[in-house]
């Protein structure tokens, strides 16, 4: 039948005897697919307190592919004489749509609560915008001024004209404009060996493959950067 | 707010399982299945009673429908985790075990407690390799300063659990360096 079908694509990424050789229990696969690679974003994305660049190409092709199954899903539904085995290839295609959903939503949000936290940082900062897609910059520019408008007119109106500043720079309080704190520790994973970085204390770290590490986000975010490592 | 408070700093274990849950795990099928094409790769055929290689999450789903048996992982199994416990409680160091054995332990006694030997014996042993490996985290953190602190063989499920105190504490002992910094520069100033 030349109907829609579940067709396997253009090449497997698993191979269908993996080697079990050495117990190198951390080993990642060469290709990872791109579910994989937006999983391993995602959990960049969580632990970093900085916002990481955007992975649109990744999120993009996902969504297409969930796209493309959904409507498969759909056809196949709406053939009265399916099988039973087809039955069970429904089901397991419509739960991992909802996995992939479910992952694809949560990186967003996790992008969505950092943009919104640090709006006006953002709006500040263009070296950030960089990292952001043009939905999100537009989002955290109209947040940012949203954001201020709001505080003007319920209070800052009403003050003195030297205290309705929203960026002052006053000793020993935190600072007006909330900033991600690079100082944060993070655990980190790496994925190959690393070029040595420098440590707060002066000294210098190499990490190795597969080592993990407690650190603060600043030692790492250039290895994060060029994906050498992850974190968890 | 677009992320609820408790998943801000930290993941949840139900969040490691459903990571974990992508990791392939050999069953022995009771239905059949052409090969199928996934999101996340191609899985199949299915042919009874050859074995298959497919994700835990679709394997999970098969068993709870009764159409397929779990071929547990190598290191699931008595011997395996009793030589583990051994080591791990003559050693100082951490055992080798895989980065997500906690997830997936949890994942396939839950559904599939009927296709592993002596379900009961293994709970007790992960348990208690947990504790053996739960007091070791604790002194590491005795070695914990503002830098850097290696964790070797630590796996994803101990890494969450210890988090939030291990960030806190190197975030205090960033400050207090800090500041001890500063006010060095201070006095040299003087």
């Amino acid at each position: 039948m030349a109907g829609p079908s579940f067709v396997p694509r253009a090449h497997d990424i698993y191979p269908d005897d993996v080697p079990m050789a050495a117990p190198n229990f951390f080993d990642v696969p060469a290709d990872e697919s791109p579910l994989q690679q937006l999983i391993r974003h995602w959990m960049n994305e969580r632990h970093s307190p900085d916002i990481l660049p955007g992975q649109e190409d990744v999120l993009g092709g996902l969504l297409d592919h969930i796209r493309r199954q959904s409507n498969t899903v759909h056809l196949l539904r709406s053939d009265p004489d399916s099988s039973e085995e087809e039955h069970f290839r429904i089901m397991l295609a419509q739960t991992e749509i909802e996995r992939v959903k479910f992952v694809v939503r949560s990186y967003i949000r996790t992008r969505l609560y950092k943009i919104e936290k640090y709006a006006r940082y953002i709006a500040n900062t263009p070296e950030v915008q960089e990292r952001l897609s043009q939905a999100e910059l537009n989002h955290a520019q109209t947040f940012a001024n949203l954001t201020e408008d709001h505080f003007n007119i319920s209070v800052l109106q009403a003050l003195p004209e030297h205290q309705r500043g929203l960026d002052d720079q006053t000793p020993f309080t935190p600072p007006m404009i909330p900033e991600p704190d690079k100082s944060r520790a993070v655990f980190v994973h790496a994925l190959d060996d690393c070029p040595p970085v420098r440590l707060p204390d002066g000294t210098t770290l190499r990490i190795q493959k597969g080592q993990i590490v407690l650190t603060p986000y600043a030692v790492v975010e250039q290895l994060l950067g060029i994906g050498s490592v992850e974190l968890v | 707010m677009a992320l609820p408070v408790s998943l801000r700093n930290s993941v949840t274990p139900p969040e490691l399982e459903l990571i974990a849950s992508e990791q392939l795990v050999e069953i022995v099928p009771l239905i059949a299945m052409e090969r199928t094409a996934f999101i996340s790769g191609a899985y199949g055929p299915l042919r009874p009673p050859t074995k298959a290689k497919i994700p835990i999450w679709m394997a999970m789903n098969l068993k709870f429908k009764k159409k397929c048996h779990i071929v547990p992982p190598d290191w699931l199994n008595v011997e395996f985790l009793q030589e583990r416990l051994i080591q791990e409680t003559s050693r100082p160091e951490f055992s080798q075990l895989p980065f997500r054995f906690a997830e997936v332990a949890k994942l396939l006694l839950d559904v599939a407690q009927d296709d592993i030997q002596n379900p009961d014996k293994i709970r007790s042993l992960l348990k208690d390799i947990r504790e053996a490996r739960q007091a070791k985290s604790r002194e590491g953190l005795q070695k914990i300063d503002h830098s850097e602190l290696s964790l070797p063989n630590l796996c994803s499920m101990e890494i969450n659990e210890i988090r939030p105190f291990f960030v806190r504490a190197m975030g205090v002992l960033t400050h207090i360096t800090r500041d001890a910094a500063t006010e060095a520069r201070g006095f040299d100033g003087l």
